[in-house]
Parts: C-alpha cells; sequence; structure tokens
C-alpha cells in the first residue's frame, strides 16, 4: 500500500508523521492508516466468537460497536432507533458469525454490511418512501458533527478520508452514493430524486465505488 | 436478464436493492467470480464509509447486545461458496450455486430395486406447506425433534442452502433440514437418498422448499451406508436417481 497516496486523500488541514501512524489511542494501541492491526485482529476475533468464544464477541463489540452504531445512526436518524439497530445487527454477527469467511472480505466490512441492510430496512419500512422523497428531495450532505466520537484518532482519519473521497467523484457520483448509502434510497428513489435514467443511477454507484476503492485501496 | 443482474452491483453494495433484487443479485454472485471479487473489495469502501461514522453507542447497548447475545443460539458453518459479506439478514439469502460447488463429491448412484430396501418410512414437507394437517404436522415435527435430540445425534452439513443432516442410529432416522435452499427446476422435486457401500443408492422421500425451508426424514437402518445423497427427480420421487447428486454428504 502506499502511504503517500493514502495521505493525499486527507483534508489538507489533517497532518500525520510521515504517514506511518497517526497516533496512540487513550489504550496505548499504535493505529495506522488503515487500522490495519485493528482489521486483521478483528477478523481473528470474528472467527473465534464464531466458535462461540463469548469474550472475543465482547472485544469485537468494544472495536466496532461504535461505527456500527453511528452507521445506524446516520441512516436512521434517531438515538433511539439506532440503538435497537445496532442491538439487531450485533445480535446478528454474534448468530452468524459461522457464516464469515475471512478470504471473501474483512470482517469490518461484513459487520458493517449487517449494520448498514438493518439499517436501511428499518428506514424503508418506518417512512413511506413517497413522502421521504418528497421531504427531502436532493441529498443534504451536511451533518452536524457528532461529539463522544469513538477511538477518536482513527475516526477522524477516516472522517476526512471519506471527505476527501467524495469531493473527488463527479457530482452525480457524489449524490447517488449519498442518497442510497447515508439515506437508504432504492436506486429508483436514486433516479427519481436525481432524475435522471435507472441505468444512470446504477452506473454512477458502480463507477462511484469504484473510485473510492481506487483512491483508497481498499481492495483486498 | 444477466445483464441486468450484472448491472445490480453498484446498487447491491450500497444496499439499494429490493429483497428480490438482492435474492436476484447473490445467486447471480455465485456463478460470477469478477462480480463476487468486486463486491468483496467494494464493501470495503463502504466499511470506510461507515467507520467515517464511529460514534460512542448509548452504554446501555453493550449490556442489551451481551444479555441478548447469552440466549441467542449461533448458526453453524455452512459451505456457502459466495462471499459472506453478501449472506446478511434479513435478506439472509444464502444463495448456494449448484453448478459451481467446489466440494461436490461425484458419486455414481445406482439403484436398487425398491423390495430389497431396509427403508421404512420416509417423509419430507416443506415447511408450513406441504402439510396442511396440523395434527400431521406436529407428529412430524415430534419425530423430528425424537431423532435431532437422540443421545446418538450426529450433524452433519449439507451442501443445500444452508442446511445440515442430523442422523441417529439408535432411533433409525436421518432428517434433512435447512434454510435458503434454491428451487429445484420446474416439474422436479429434491429426493434423499441413502448411498450404500457398494454404490448403490436407496430412494427416500422426496421434498420441496418453501420459501427456501425444507425438512424431510427417513427411517432406516444404517449398516453399510456410507453417505447420503440429494439429487433433483421428477415430481414423486424415482426408484433410482436419474441424475448425478446436487449434494452429497459422507458419513
Amino acid at each position: 500500500m502506499s502511504s503517500d497516496r493514502h495521505l493525499r486523500a486527507v483534508d489538507d488541514s489533517y497532518h500525520a508523521p510521515d504517514g506511518v501512524t497517526l497516533g496512540t489511542s487513550g489504550t496505548g494501541e499504535v493505529i495506522t492508516p488503515r487500522g490495519l492491526v485493528r482489521a486483521a485482529n478483528l477478523d481473528s476475533l470474528l472467527t473465534q466468537a464464531a466458535r462461540g468464544s463469548g469474550a472475543a464477541f465482547e472485544q469485537i463489540y468494544d472495536n466496532i460497536s461504535g461505527a456500527v452504531y453511528g452507521t445506524a445512526l446516520r441512516v436512521v436518524r434517531d438515538p433511539q432507533l439506532a440503538e435497537d439497530v445496532a442491538q439487531e445487527a450485533l445480535v446478528e454477527v454474534w448468530r452468524t458469525a459461522a457464516r464469515f469467511r475471512p478470504d471473501a472480505g474483512s470482517a469490518r466490512a461484513w459487520i458493517l454490511t449487517i449494520a448498514h441492510r438493518r439499517a436501511v430496512d428499518r428506514v424503508r419500512s418506518e417512512q413511506a418512501h413517497t413522502t421521504r422523497l418528497r421531504h427531502h428531495g436532493k441529498p443534504d450532505d451536511k451533518q452536524a458533527p457528532t461529539d463522544n466520537v469513538v477511538d477518536t484518532m482513527f475516526a477522524e482519519w477516516e472522517a476526512a478520508r471519506v471527505r476527501a473521497g467524495l469531493a473527488e467523484l463527479t457530482e452525480l457520483q457524489r449524490e447517488a452514493i449519498i442518497l442510497a448509502y447515508y439515506k437508504g434510497y432504492t436506486h429508483r428513489e436514486v433516479s427519481e430524486a436525481l432524475d435522471i435514467p435507472l441505468g444512470t443511477a446504477k452506473a454512477r454507484l458502480r463507477d462511484g465505488l469504484m473510485k473510492l476503492r481506487d483512491m483508497w485501496e481498499v481492495a483486498r | 436478464m444477466s445483464e441486468d443482474v450484472h448491472a445490480l452491483l453498484g446498487p447491491y453494495i450500497v444496499g439499494a436493492v429490493s429483497d428480490e433484487e438482492c435474492a436476484d443479485f447473490e445467486a447471480h454472485l455465485a456463478t460470477c467470480s469478477s462480480c463476487t471479487e468486486d463486491v468483496a473489495n467494494l464493501l470495503e469502501v463502504t466499511a470506510v464509509l461507515g467507520e467515517a461514522e464511529a460514534v460512542a453507542p448509548p452504554l446501555s447497548l453493550r449490556a442489551r447486545v451481551m444479555d441478548e447475545i447469552a440466549v441467542t443460539a449461533q448458526v453453524t458453518p455452512t459451505a456457502t461458496p459466495i462471499a459472506a459479506t453478501a449472506t446478511v439478514a434479513p435478506a439472509d439469502a444464502t444463495v448456494t450455486a449448484l453448478a459451481d460447488h467446489p466440494r461436490r463429491r461425484r458419486f455414481t448412484l445406482i439403484g436398487v430395486a425398491a423390495a430389497s430396501l431396509l427403508v421404512l418410512a420416509g417423509v419430507g414437507i416443506g415447511i408450513g406447506s406441504a402439510v396442511q394437517d396440523r395434527q400431521q404436522q406436529l407428529a412430524f415435527e415430534k419425530d423430528v425433534m425424537m431423532v435431532t435430540s437422540a443421545p446418538d445425534a450426529h450433524a452433519m452439513d449439507l451442501e443445500l442452502g444452508s442446511a445440515h443432516l442430523v442422523m441417529s442410529e439408535r432411533m433409525d432416522a436421518v432428517v434433512v433440514m435447512g434454510d435458503d435452499a434454491p428451487m429445484p427446476h420446474d416439474g422436479m422435486e429434491y429426493q434423499l437418498w441413502l448411498v450404500m457401500d457398494d454404490g448403490k443408492a436407496m430412494p427416500g422421500p422426496t421434498f420441496m422448499p418453501d420459501d427456501g425451508s425444507f425438512m424431510a426424514m427417513m427411517h432406516a437402518g444404517f449398516d453399510g451406508v456410507v453417505a447420503f445423497a440429494i439429487t433433483e427427480e421428477p415430481h414423486g420421487g424415482s426408484e433410482a436417481p436419474t441424475s448425478d447428486p446436487i449434494a452429497v454428504t459422507e458419513i
């Protein structure tokens, strides 16, 4: 991985020493730009949890509950609802841990995909789509900055990376991803909201994601 | 059609698909290695989007989760060949491509005449549909429970959706059960077979998945039985297998 290239994607206001480590968390754990240490650890913890280890699952919780809850909160917006969604998602992680395949992606991606889908399902069942479309219309990327950031350095680094990454996309790519990922729009709703053909909506989602992937080099 | 499914890659990654489209795409994944690879690394992209949202959850969440997992049973590993990332609920469709099973064993099944069978009885149902009679279903479920809770009950994976098989020599019975099974081809049903050490196959019950779920039971002695197999057979089942097995579990 090229750390130079990663750092270019980070917000200008953010400086990291030599791009090797960005700092240490409160517990002294070294945080690499990509949280690699954490990620590898999470894979093995999830494998242990699949075999019934509650202790491993508690470590998984400590590692990723902030991202699970934060993802849910961003999508459903309501803290109470987000807590319910996070609970459902984390219990599902425990229940289906044996289906995690380390060779098919990271544990982090596996867990956060579960959390995101749960959140999107909740949004879709809570709200009539038409109402949602009428009320929100065009995407609003401005989100109040959250306090209580867990694992501050890492989350800030990720947030900066996301801001910088999204800024590199075309407007359609960016808006499509924001509507779909953060607001739970289906691709049909995305095409309606942006007034573009369905095929274009699908293609912009794919192109945008691939551009982010290439920028972030997250491919495994 | 496959063109359309292919185009769902982007929407699938960000969860912008309906349950039906999700199932279609996951079925497609099982046969498309290029999409499978894209899914794996594009989900790392959305993981970054999610991680960037991390905030401290309410303190109550931890206790709620730990309390619930203490009373939540875990699924057993399944032979799902596709990206595990694609197997999340509630569209918990673990789609398995029968044509693409890397670990599938080839058995040549030779039929035997029905008269020579040790098989005493077999019954298969798609849960909730085939057995209308509630009493009959309760009796069936009780039998299944007796087998699966027998002291010598032995569970094995079965590569048909997320399925497993439980055999008990003491009960002289085997039960196959699972979720997320694909439907057999039109006019076909699944049929369970006992594969003997001489390669012969003894017919068991036929069954159809209902919304992916299925359960079937067969009473039989297990002397000389080396494996269980599932084939697709014309409606009503066959005396001898007419196709290659789509799933084989060796004892």
